[in-house]
């Protein structure tokens, strides 16, 4: 049974790679497609944990707060652990390479196969190039292309969801091409 | 009628007769002789001077004019002339002899936190009074007393108001994060408003200058919220799904413009300023940020890629009627539209860089006002005078001020860190 649902998932794929590999051929476009399919998503409205519901509440509360900075790092400390690798993308494109594709495919066995359970947030980041207003659209429109993918390699879309850091979260320093190339990504962190 | 003709007739031929009567001058104007400005020592009414006093109001008056472009300022740091500052007393003529149009003179008392400032601007050549303002306050007055009399300055040789006691509201790194911060226009008077350990951006002022919105990742996502300047309170205005980015009051303060991302990709939308009531704006598949409010509240310029490439983009406030502004450049962003409502200043990227552009709403007029180092996110003074901007022409960014035709470009922010994402408070 299981390995039946394996070879479903393999087949998934591999048609979802075909498709996407003859999306590719026009990939300049292709984005429009992809987020115009979009309407279809029916559980974003799963809301995530609930909240504390925002009533005006004296900001002065620095202590509840850095917390959260220390508890989104040791978010991003677990994904190494569940081997959820990081995507890449081209200078102002939210089109997946097809490095890309594979690493989604790979991060797709890891949710479906080993952590069934387990649901993520894919976080979708910039360079410093682009312009901190429009990067932060650009993010979600990155984080939003893995999502796409995933959900067509079978994740169920209950278990992802998105949010874009623009350029303010740089995966490594620096002002070259290397750097650069690494911080045009989407990270993909285990959330309870 | 006929002596009147004569009259016009040698008014057009010599204009600057006409100015040189009046004392006035066209700000606007290229060409324009710069007049010159001497800003006299102050007379203390105490037993004794408080120099460091007297120094900082009259370097406060000579920053703003000479930023201003319409005089060139010289501060007199030996003692005063002899004679108090009423016109009877004042001696114009070594005034007269060194060059000088415009003469400031002032007079203060600092008792204890008690200040008392009072100021009187002479038409040199005229011998006249031209303005004065007595001011009562507290020692931490003393600098908006000043700009508030620099504001008066322009007023009486321009017959357009000054905005040097308004306040730039930013982005700064000075605590390691991303908080909002304020500042006096000069850079001076730092005050933190946000101090949540998170990531914060893009702060907007109201138009009655009392609370500024701005995005903040407290919650984790990208929210946006409203705080009064005189309180340290946090309310949420637009907490929905996804991106709630770039906010913009408008200018009759009922709604914001922002950019929603609920209904699946970035687009625009107004809320009213309680967050409620969304309209949606933009209707496409491409990304589309970055509101920005023509100053009649009528049209909202914006930023689309929907051809590819980020593009200035102009609509009227209904969402119809959308036409693209920009049209050099592949890369343009963050529109702000120039208070008296002509331009529209901007950002391209180009080799190496942002640059800071101003077009005018027709599209014509392209005209690029930096070169040093990577300058963006510009925004316009009240009054229109100056354009807002940063730079990372020095290294770390830093808030930087020039005129609204790229002149006279001056470093302002003070404090440590990265300093962007300008927004200029209102008067």
């Amino acid at each position: 049974m299981k390995r039946g649902m394996l070879s479903l998932l393999v087949a998934l794929g591999l048609a979802a790679l075909v498709a996407g590999g003859c999306a590719n051929k026009e990939v300049v476009k292709s984005e429009e497609p992809v987020v115009k399919a979009e309407p279809v998503k029916v559980e974003p409205p799963k809301p995530e944990p609930p909240k504390p519901v925002e009533q005006p509440m004296p900001v002065e509360q620095p202590k509840a707060e850095p917390p959260k900075q220390e508890e989104m790092q040791a978010a991003k400390a677990v994904a190494p652990e569940a081997n959820f690798e990081t995507v890449y993308f081209d200078f102002d494109k939210s089109d997946l390479r097809q490095d890309a594709r594979d690493v989604l495919y790979k991060n797709a066995e890891i949710m479906l196969k080993n952590n069934p359970d387990v649901k993520i947030q894919i976080q979708g980041n910039c360079d410093e190039r682009g312009s901190a207003e429009y990067n932060l659209a650009l993010g979600e429109r990155r984080a939003k292309s893995a999502q796409q993918y995933l959900i067509t390699l079978g994740v169920p879309a209950d278990r992802l969801s998105i949010i874009s850091y623009g350029k303010e979260k740089p995966a490594v320093e620096g002002h070259d091409e290397a750097a650069w190339a690494k911080n045009r990504r989407d990270d993909f962190v285990i959330v309870k | 009628m006929r002596i009147h003709l004569i009259i016009l007739l040698i008014l057009l031929a010599f204009p600057s007769a006409l100015r040189a009567q009046t004392g006035y001058v066209e700000v606007t104007a290229p060409g324009n002789r710069q007049l010159k400005l001497a800003i006299d020592a102050p007379h203390t009414l105490d037993a004794k001077p408080n120099v460091d006093a007297a120094k900082e109001m009259t370097s406060v008056i000579a920053f703003d004019m000479n930023m201003s472009g319409t005089a060139s300022a010289d501060t007199k740091d030996q003692l005063p002339l002899p004679g108090n500052i009423t016109l009877a007393e004042t001696d114009f003529v070594p005034w007269l002899t060194a060059g000088y149009d415009l003469l400031v003179r002032s007079e203060y008392s600092l008792k204890g936190d008690d200040l008392t400032v009072e100021f009187r601007l002479f038409d040199v050549l005229n011998r006249k009074m031209m303005t004065a303002k007595r001011y009562l306050g507290k020692a931490r007055d003393l600098r908006r007393f000043a700009h508030s009399f620099a504001d008066e300055i322009l007023l009486a040789v321009t017959s357009e108001k000054g905005c040097f006691t308004t306040r730039i509201a930013f982005v700064t790194t000075q605590t390691g994060n991303k908080e909002i911060a304020v500042m006096d226009w000069d850079g001076h008077n730092f005050l933190p408003l946000t101090k949540n350990g998170s990531i914060n951006l893009n702060p907007d002022f109201s138009p009655d200058g009392r609370e500024v919105i701005f995005t903040t990742y407290k919650h984790g996502n990208p929210d946006l919220y409203k705080r009064a300047l005189s309180s340290t309170t946090e309310i949420p205005v637009s907490r929905r799904k996804g991106l709630n980015i770039t906010g913009a009051w408008s200018p009759d303060g009922s709604k914001i413009a922002l950019a929603l991302s609920k209904d699946g990709n970035a687009e625009i939308y107004t809320i009213s300023k309680d967050g409620s009531n969304p309209v949606r704006l933009t209707v496409s598949p491409a990304i589309e940020v970055s509101p920005a409010w023509s100053p009649d509240g009528k049209q909202i310029a914006f930023v689309s890629d929907r051809l590819g490439k980020p593009q200035v983009f102009v609509m009227n406030t209904d969402g119809g009627n959308v036409r693209r502004l920009t049209t050099s450049g592949s890369y343009n962003v963050t529109p702000r539209w120039s208070p008296k409502g002509d331009r529209i200043a901007y950002a391209r990227m180009q080799s190496g860089g942002f640059q800071i552009y101003t077009i005018n709403i027709d599209g014509s007029g392209d005209t690029q006002l930096t070169s040093i180092g990577s300058n963006e996110n510009p925004s316009w003074s009240p009054d229109g005078r100056f354009i807002a901007f940063s730079s990372k022409r020095g290294g770390p960014e830093e808030i930087y001020v020039m005129r609204s035709d790229g002149s006279g470009q001056t470093k302002v922010s003070q404090n440590k860190g990265n300093n962007g994402q300008p927004a200029w408070s209102p008067r």
